[in-house]
């Protein structure tokens, strides 16, 4: 029924005001569940009604939202995800980036399927949350501690151990590093909300860290969703197998074998398969790993840690794919162990690896070319060393690391304008590993994301099967269909990795049977889908009021449209202008926007967000 | 003629070798190959073919190409032709 919530909801959103420390609660409305769903819908439906417009992403009017989704708890597997929504300092528009590991699952008990922090700290803090509310305690004396040395700090303060799970940030999320992280040391694996800013965002509210002690509240689905999830169980470990050894990092060969894995800034897209194979995932496992790590409720167990004796490090967090990307191929260095140690101290510092080692590369090329001033060591490609150097600088604001803390596109803007020929992301926001020329697909995702150049609108995974990967033909309407379901996903909060490869890359029955088995409802599949487009509507309705979305910010950077790929299998591939506003005119056309990439009022309507929409 | 082949992930631990050269006759099709790797390898069989293609997921390049833009399994390998076979891969 429309007008009940389903018991897998706890029923509550908590607003927590940081300057006071006053709290306030408000009843889930059924109807907004139906609509949003939870995760990604309900941190949307927040910062669309909480944030103006005109808000600074640094500044105590932005409000970050912390959700979870109504299986989160639940049988239905790998739900134990949590989602940090925010307007990004890197792109100036919504954002929502997912973690996993405890802390999700801990707050689902809490019964607050949303928690939002409003305003600013006096003081360096951090927010205690439990079945009763929130706390706010002072953290001065973990000023310039890591994210792993954070989280222990608050377990020990509170006497808990694991039980109270911390979400924390480093030195550049104090610094005000656009684009730094939060990271999640759980008990059985860590967790990082990785992209957008989200470290940055918190540091301007003076929070050093979120902790959450389980309440008593049990999510009970209204069906059998235990029943169906065990159907499900025997696919979902085959199909991914790879993750199971490999982690994503076995994605590294074969998509350099298709030679559409940047090197070099993106000069070009393939290294020979030495030097691939020494940056792999089979190399890490034969390797380094050390022992295979979980979030909650997954069999799947892609988590994996390594240890590197020459580096000092034990049991570190094992670098993923696109991570791999940003700070081992990006900047041709091939070096396994010092690529290691760039990416342990990434996450201790607290900065996405992604936006660092792309800006890195951007930063190297602009060095090259004459166009980089600053006097600096470490600005060649190839450099391991000054990689890890670089990691330390940018943290700490130091020398060309405060330039590179900005984000490539800010770093341009400071440069001569051949520098933005070497940018390599949209709409502020640096391109994961998948590549914008070798996958048209990813062409016109990437170009139309919410969040910029997020591999999570559009997913890639399709396209490496050969859909969608060199033609144009039908692909705007793929690329919307694909956003429709991460939004859906992440609403559910469900592990991206484990829901493509267990129940399927596209919304299908598997997912509107487990959601109706959930929540009761009797939804059908389009009435699914339908809750993935509106939440991408109401995410491109906020980025429409903050001046970030229109026809002009949906485009590529100058290498993508200009420079076609010059040699291997994928040689020749990019997409030209002409070709970018063909897939624009289908694509807007597919969604019911206007010639400016606008929601048309009658997709409003047809969405059901015309209350949303009239508050952004 | 030869081919070389080269595997990934878990199709590497079934076969125990990263890449071998392998000498076929003129004429041979990706799908021969295929099936002749799950005869000899009884940790494929089954894994890469299925209702007479390539199996869902399962990666299969042709000198970096998915062979979806060739002939799928019908493809004709040429002398010195490069075949990638990579698992079902999800994540990233």
């Amino acid at each position: 029924m429309a007008n009940e919530l389903p018991s897998v909801y706890g029923g509550e959103a908590l607003r927590i005001h940081l300057g006071d420390g006053a709290t306030e609660t408000e009843a889930i409305d059924p109807g907004d569940a139906r609509r949003f769903l939870g995760g990604n819908g309900f941190a949307a439906k927040q910062i669309a009604e909480h944030v103006p417009p005109e808000a600074d992403p640094l500044g105590p009017e932005n409000v970050l939202a912390m959700a979870v989704g109504p299986m989160n708890g639940t049988p239905f597997q790998s739900t134990s995800r949590g989602v940090l929504g925010f307007v990004s300092p890197m792109t100036n528009g919504f954002f929502d980036s997912t973690f996993g590991g405890t802390l999700p699952r801990a707050q689902k008990t809490t019964g607050f399927e949303v928690i939002t922090l409003h305003g600013a700290a006096e003081e360096l803090s951090y927010v205690y949350i439990d079945g009763d509310g929130a706390e706010i305690k002072p953290a001065g004396d973990l000023a310039g501690l890591d994210t792993y040395e954070t989280c222990e700090a608050i377990r020990e303060a509170e006497g808990e151990g694991y039980d109270t799970h911390v979400l924390a940030i480093g030195p550049a999320g104090e610094n005000e590093v656009r684009f730094a992280c939060s990271l999640h040391d759980s008990e059985i694996r860590e967790g990082v909300a990785g992209r957008g800013g989200n470290g940055a965002v918190l540091g301007s509210k003076n929070v050093k860290a979120i902790a959450v002690s389980e309440g008593s509240f049990e999510p009970e689905p209204e069906g059998d969703l235990r029943g169906r999830a065990v159907q499900q169980m025997g696919r979902l470990m085959e199909d991914t197998e790879m993750l199971q050894e490999y982690g994503t990092a076995g994605l590294v060969n074969p998509i350099n074998e298709m030679g559409k894995l940047g090197q070099r800034n993106m000069q070009t897209e393939q290294t020979d398969p030495e030097n691939a194979e020494a940056v792999s995932g089979e190399t890490l496992k034969t390797e380094y790993v050390t022992e295979d790590t979980t979030c909650a409720n997954c069999a799947v167990k892609c988590g994996k840690h390594v240890t590197v004796e020459s580096e000092g490090i034990t049991d570190a967090k094992i670098p993923e794919f696109e991570s791999l990307f940003g700070t081992a191929t990006l900047q041709e260095v091939y070096e396994i162990e010092r690529v290691i140690a760039a990416n342990d101290l990434c996450d201790r510092l607290g900065m996405d690896t992604i936006s660092w080692g792309v800006t890195v590369a951007f930063a190297r090329e602009c060095s090259e070319k004459g166009l980089l001033s600053e006097e600096s060591p470490h600005l060649s490609f190839g450099d391991a060393d000054g990689l890890v150097e670089l990691a330390e600088k940018t943290a700490h604001r130091e020398g060309v690391g405060d330039r590179i803390a900005e984000g490539s596109f800010r770093m341009a803007e400071s440069l001569e304008a051949e520098a933005e020929k070497y940018l390599y992301g949209a709409k502020g926001l640096e391109f994961a590993a998948h590549s914008a020329r070798g996958l048209k697909g990813m062409s016109i995702g990437y170009a139309t994301g919410t969040r910029g150049g997020s591999h999570h609108d559009t997913r890639p995974t399709l396209q490496y099967d050969g859909n969608h990967d060199e033609t144009t033909e039908g692909t705007p309407e793929f690329a919307a269909r694909s956003q429709h379901f991460t939004a859906l996903g992440d609403s559910l909060t469900q592990c991206r990795f484990v829901s493509e490869g267990g129940w399927g890359p596209r919304i299908n029955e598997n997912y509107t049977e487990a959601i109706n088995l959930a929540t009761g409802w009797d939804l059908s599949v389009e009435e699914v889908e339908r809750i993935g487009e509106r939440v991408y509507n109401l995410e491109r309705l906020i980025n429409v009021s903050r001046g970030v979305a229109d026809r002009e910010a949906d485009t590529l950077p100058h290498r993508v449209m200009n420079e076609p790929i010059s040699e291997g299998p994928a040689e020749g591939m990019y997409c030209p202008p002409e070709e970018l506003e063909s897939m624009l005119d289908e694509y807007y056309a597919a969604r019911g926007w206007n010639d400016n990439g606008h929601p048309t009022t009658d997709t409003v309507e047809r969405l059901d967000i015309e209350d949303v929409a009239e508050t952004v | 003629m030869e081919v070389e082949l080269r595997y990934f992930g878990t199709v590497r631990e079934a076969v125990g070798e990263s890449t071998e050269r392998r000498s076929v006759e003129a004429g041979t099709t990706v799908g021969s190959v295929l099936s002749d790797l799950e005869e000899e390898h009884s940790g494929l069989e089954g894994l890469l073919l299925e209702d007479g293609g390539v199996a869902g997921g399962v990666t299969v390049l042709r000198n970096g190409t998915h062979v979806t833009h060739f002939e799928g399994v019908e493809t004709v390998l040429e002398g010195d032709d490069r075949l990638s076979i990579t698992p079902p891969v999800t994540g990233g």
